[in-house]
């Protein structure tokens, strides 16, 4: 384990650094822990001790100290052991939180294409809750199991060194070797678990959002068996882990039996030729029964340490990625008059892809509605997020004055209450601002009603509803519409298409349709041709 | 409006139902792995045996040394202690591999029941997609702590003090009745704070549940919140939350690890209690050494099974919570299924789900109401009126916890070759509708009929292309999306039906990500449609079912796709509030 703690070292050494103070409270808790071993190793020696000095029949005044001393240690190790594990699990939170909150802010800032979702999960989830076992199930332990070994034997040497060599050295097999081994074989298996895990997670995702699809379609069967294979190979993986720690917890009671025998073996002769008090051969002898259970969990704490590190390693290539694109959109104040909104000569495309389209020159007036139109594909979302400045153009400029509002053709409705959902567009919006809101995009809802996954519990239309009145509850010196009148029925489309036209009647709007009802109502079109590159 | 009922009902429904730390489902589950559980019970108890011999063998020979300063006695006690210690290393071995297979195979089958429930009920909003993730990766691993460590060491808490405090009883009477006494009390404590932490636990459970929902919610919205320039204020939100969950947390642990404090304190101090006692009276010559070393060595091991449930009862917790949340899926989805007007159906008259091949051909061409009329009557031999395809009478859906039916007995008949066209303005039930024809939710009443014949959901959906309103991509190609169901169909009848969907510009090679990323919401729909047009094209299907299948579209491309629809002639029925859809309509039915 030290081994390995030395090739990883810096595997978690800069997780403990996210956290101020998290170095000081695992030392805490391990000393607890130490505490905690040592009043349990303490416990078994004393009373060994107190049964053999009663044998003698010395008064009983000479034994009380030792009765004191084996009632302390029975108490002290309950609580010692509940405080290491309120200081450790609470560290192992803090490094937790602080770990999702990198994790975050790192997403937030480059864009999340070719990183499939469902993996994404496991790795955020499942990985940063791996790093809890980290503090709570490795450090600690191994580093309080250590120094009680190291306590333990250099009690031993004041009475006999060799007792206290086969001790160390049972521990040592006990404690480092064994677990380390068992670790190293079973890396290979934990390694190949986390992708079957990943694997298991990213069809559970696909199949849980393509349910509806998948039994329409007669496809069900085949999908859970993909599913059910992925969790297949979790168990034959499993199944190793297990066999591995089968044999590891086996050597380790020869490891035991190896210090308690010896101790008989040694200890023994000493007595008979009376070099050793007779007193102490129970406690030479008994007490590494007591040491070697507090070993027994190390086998558990390696494993746990593989997996952690492994999924520590994943978190942190995530973290070293070098960001997409610009991430958070930084919004000006909005305490300008609208201007022109301007492309000169703009190219668009992809960081990183092939250029959509060149030499775009396009200038919008306050006032002035501009329709973008052309077939789908053609790169009318990239030239929005161009406009938004979410992608740096390829080449050429755009500018703008103030804010730019912009209406996603999939905007993402939030698992939370439809005022929250609203407030997405203005932060301060108070509750009167978003209910005008919500009755300007005609949405007559309980702005308190909290809303299910990507908006589910609302209807197409809803959906679509709540993101427009994100914009009404926000100031925009600009406008960039995609497909307002989408998902919305005629009646409604028109009385809304009303609405945004008048509200925004100072602001330059872009909008991108196919809807000739919305091309209508624009004061001019401009026609976006399938460019020379392919899509992308 | 569902999603609160529902989720009110099932949650309800599990927190009336309490349960003790042996929950009968569990059991039941797990009744391929009971043979596990006795084969482990009996590594156990074997274990506890040799730990007699080991503890007979080491006070025997410490007692010899200590009184009569010979190495004698270690001749015997020396080749007993290696064989009982090989014995013990084989039996813990043994141990390990038996406690995985017993949760491995339990896992394995939740899992695949939960997913399996998912399907009954495809369209059911709750649980999230990431919360269903959760549960079943790390959110079942906790059963690990439940199978192969607290219910074996459940049962080992009665058998290993049985036999270990009968060995301490031939030994010591006064000791055995020290054990005796003190044992009986860690179980009474367990179940008290097992009973004051039990509603914590699952409290905390559905917290870390909401925020693995929330992060994953705020990873899916980032693209919005970046255009928003929101997405660092939602860290801020992020960490608030954050620091609640430790909160939170933390508060639980104090609680719940209280439980093991008072255990580890009864236990160790019971030990102690055991051995002062035994020390004076060895004082007084009323126990030998050897007795005396005997019971110190065996008073651990009596309390150490118990100590195991304590220590793994927060595993087993943590496991139950995570089950519970599973027979909550698991259950919500067999009920209903039951209840519905589809099971009557499926007394009535049982039609084979799997037989596409026994549809009659439709003519591709101008199958009509007349012709159908036609056949019928050679075969009825007496004039009839034209046979609906479809028929769906007095349907009436209201979502658990709604104040009125989405739906109220509504009537729609779709005619062979004929296109029927549900309009209404947003929420009066049009996808619903649609929903209940494909069996993706339980109607209150009403019934479907095939062929004027009742027909229930699996007969229904063998007859069925449906093209839904958010198509749902799986991982693969454009090809291997259009192939769904079909997976034999040839590499021109993918094309063909992409051609007819208007797809011709994408590449049937081109990959589809998660979600249907690489992809356009146009080009998602186009390629969903393109998978409805091959099942009908390879008579798999005789009946279009498609919400709103222009949306996305643009004029030119949404009358190509219309043109390839109403040529097929195939009977088809269409959500849909575009003018040019409802223009080409036989049959127009409005909603709300």
């Amino acid at each position: 384990m030290a081994a390995a703690r030395a090739a990883d070292g810096s595997g978690w050494r800069w997780l403990i650094q996210l956290v101020p103070g998290a170095t000081a409270r695992t030392a805490l808790a391990t000393l607890l822990a130490f505490g905690a071993a040592a009043s349990s190793v303490a416990l078994m020696a004393v009373s060994a001790w107190l049964l053999s000095r009663a044998a003698e029949h010395p008064p009983v005044l000479y034994l009380q100290v030792a009765a004191i001393g084996v009632r302390v240690f029975g108490i002290s190790r309950g609580l010692f052991r509940y405080l290491e594990r309120l200081v450790g699990h609470d560290v192992a939170l803090r490094l937790q939180s602080a770990l999702r909150l990198s994790t975050y802010s790192h997403l937030a800032r480059t864009t999340l294409l070719g990183t499939r979702r469902g993996d994404l999960l496991t790795r955020v989830i499942a990985d940063v809750e791996a790093v809890q076992d980290l503090v709570v199930r490795f450090v600690v332990p191994v580093v309080s199991a250590s120094l009680v070994i190291v306590a333990t034997s250099a009690v031993f040497a004041a009475f006999s060194p060799a007792t206290a060599l086969v001790l160390l050295g049972s521990a040592l097999l006990g404690g480092v070797i064994v677990p380390g081994l068992a670790q190293r074989v079973s890396r290979r298996w934990d390694a190949a678990a986390a992708p079957a895990r990943g694997k298991l997670a990213a069809g559970v995702h696909e199949l849980a959002r393509t349910a509806p699809d998948l039994v329409a379609y007669g496809a069900a069967d085949e999908q859970l068996r993909r599913v059910l294979a992925a969790d297949d190979e979790l168990r034959r993986l499993d199944e190793r882990g297990a066999w591995v720690r089968g044999v590891a917890s086996g050597c380790q009671v020869l490891a035991a039996a190896t210090a308690v025998i010896a101790a008989l073996l040694i200890g023994g002769p000493l007595v008979a030729d009376g070099t050793l008090p007779p007193v102490m051969l129970a406690v030479l002898v008994l007490t590494p029964l007591a040491l070697h259970e507090v070993l027994s969990t190390l086998t558990q704490a390696a494993q746990s340490a593989t997996r952690a590190l492994a999924s520590l390693a994943r978190v942190r290539q995530l973290l070293d990625a070098v960001p997409v694109g610009v991430g958070d959109r930084d919004l000006p104040s909005t305490d300008v008059a609208p201007g022109p909104l301007v492309l000169d000569d703009l190219a668009i495309g992809w960081p990183g892809g092939p250029v959509l389209h060149e030499g775009l020159t396009l200038r919008v007036e306050p006032g002035e509605s501009v329709a973008v139109v052309g077939p789908s594909g053609a790169g009318k979302t990239t030239l929005a997020a161009t406009i938004l400045g979410l992608i740096p153009p390829r080449s050429g400029r755009v500018e703008v004055t103030g804010r730019v509002g912009y209406l996603a053709q999939d905007a993402h409705i939030f698992a939370t209450s439809i005022s929250e959902n609203v407030r997405i567009g203005n932060r301060d919006a108070d509750a009167a601002g978003v209910r005008r809101a919500l009755d300007r995009a005609g949405l007559p809802l309980d702005a308190a009603r909290v809303v299910g996954e990507e908006g589910a519990t609302l209807s197409g239309g809803e959906a679509r509803r709540l993101a427009l009145s994100r914009l009404f509850a926000g100031e925009y010196q600009a406008v960039v519409l995609d497909e307002p009148s989408e998902h919305l029925d005629a009646v409604t489309a028109e009385a809304l298409l009303d609405d945004i036209f008048a509200s925004m009647a100072g602001v330059p709007l872009l909008v991108i349709t196919h809807d000739p009802d919305v091309v209508a109502r624009c004061h001019r079109t401009v026609e976006l041709a399938v460019g020379a590159v392919p899509y992308r | 409006m569902r999603k609160d009922g529902r989720v009110s009902t099932t949650s309800g429904s599990t927190d009336a139902r309490r349960r003790g730390p042996l929950d009968p489902r569990l059991l039941r589950r797990g009744r391929d792995t009971l043979r596990y559980l006795v084969a482990g019970v009996a590594v156990g108890s074997a274990t506890a045996v040799l730990t007699i011999v080991q503890a007979w063998a080491l006070s025997s020979a410490l007692g010899d040394i200590f009184e009569t300063h010979a190495l004698g006695v270690l001749t015997w006690a020396v080749p007993m202690l290696v064989g009982v210690f090989a014995g013990k290393a084989i039996l813990a071995w043994l141990n390990q591999w038996l406690a995985q297979r017993a949760s491995a195979a339990v896992k394995s089958r939740l899992r695949r029941d939960v997913l399996a429930a998912r399907l009954v009920d495809p369209v059911r909003p709750e649980p999230s997609t990431a919360s269903l993730v959760t549960l079943l990766t790390q959110g079942l691993d906790a059963l690990d702590g439940y199978y192969s460590k607290y219910l074996p060491q459940l049962l080992l808490a009665v058998t290993v003090p049985l036999i270990i405090g009968v060995a301490i009883l031939t030994s010591d009477l006064t000791s055995a009745i020290i054990v005796a006494v003190t044992l009986p009390l860690i179980p009474l404590f367990m179940a008290l704070v097992g009973w004051t932490t039990e509603a914590r636990t699952r409290k905390r459970w559905r917290v870390q549940t909401r925020l693995a929902g929330h992060f994953a919610d705020l990873v899916a919205g980032l693209p919005t919140l970046q255009v928003f320039g929101r997405a660092r204020a939602q860290a801020e939100g992020l960490r608030r939350s954050e620091a609640a969950h430790r909160r939170e947390t933390m508060g639980t642990l104090r609680i719940s690890f209280l439980s093991a404090l008072v255990l580890e304190l009864l236990a160790s101090l019971s030990v102690a209690i055991v051995a002062v006692a035994i020390g004076f009276r060895v004082v007084f010559h009323e126990v030998d050494l050897t007795a005396a070393f005997f019971v110190l060595i065996l008073a651990p091991e009596v309390y150490l099974p118990v100590r195991q449930v304590g220590v793994h009862y927060h595993d087993a917790a943590d496991g139950m919570a995570a089950a519970e949340s599973a027979f909550a899926l698991i259950e919500g989805a067999e009920q209903p299924s039951d209840a519905s007007a589809d099971g009557a159906f499926d007394k009535l008259e049982q039609r084979p789900s799997a037989t596409p091949s026994a549809v009659e051909p439709v003519v591709p061409t101008l199958a009509t109401a007349s012709s159908v009329e036609l056949v019928e009557t050679a075969v009825i031999d007496r004039p009839q009126p034209p046979t609906p395809l479809f028929q769906i009478t007095g349907l009436t859906v209201h979502y658990p916890g709604a104040a009125a039916p989405v739906l109220n007995d509504v009537d729609l008949t779709a005619r062979t070759g004929e296109l029927t066209v549900i309009t209404g303005t947003s929420g009066t039930g049009k996808t619903t509708l649609l929903y209940a024809l494909m069996g993706f939710v339980s109607p209150a009443s009403g019934r479907f009929l095939l062929d004027g014949r009742p027909a229930d959901a699996p007969t229904r959906r063998a007859r069925i292309a449906w093209v839904g309103q958010n198509p749902g991509m799986v991982n693969g190609t454009i090809a291997d999306n259009i192939r769904l169901g079909a997976p034999d169909a040839t590499d021109d009848a993918v094309r063909d039906s992409l051609r007819l969907a208007g797809g011709d510009s994408l590449d049937p090679a081109r990959g589809v990500g998660d979600d249907g990323e690489g992809l356009s919401a146009g080009e998602r729909r186009r390629v969903a449609v393109a998978r409805a047009l091959l099942r009908v094209s390879r008579r798999q299907a005789d009946v279009l079912v498609l919400d709103e299948p222009t949306a996305g579209l643009d004029a030119a491309t949404e009358t190509a796709l219309l043109d390839a629809v109403t040529g097929l002639g195939t009977t088809t029925i269409a959500v849909s509030h575009r003018p040019a859809v409802i223009a080409r309509a036989d049959h127009v039915l409005h909603l709300g």
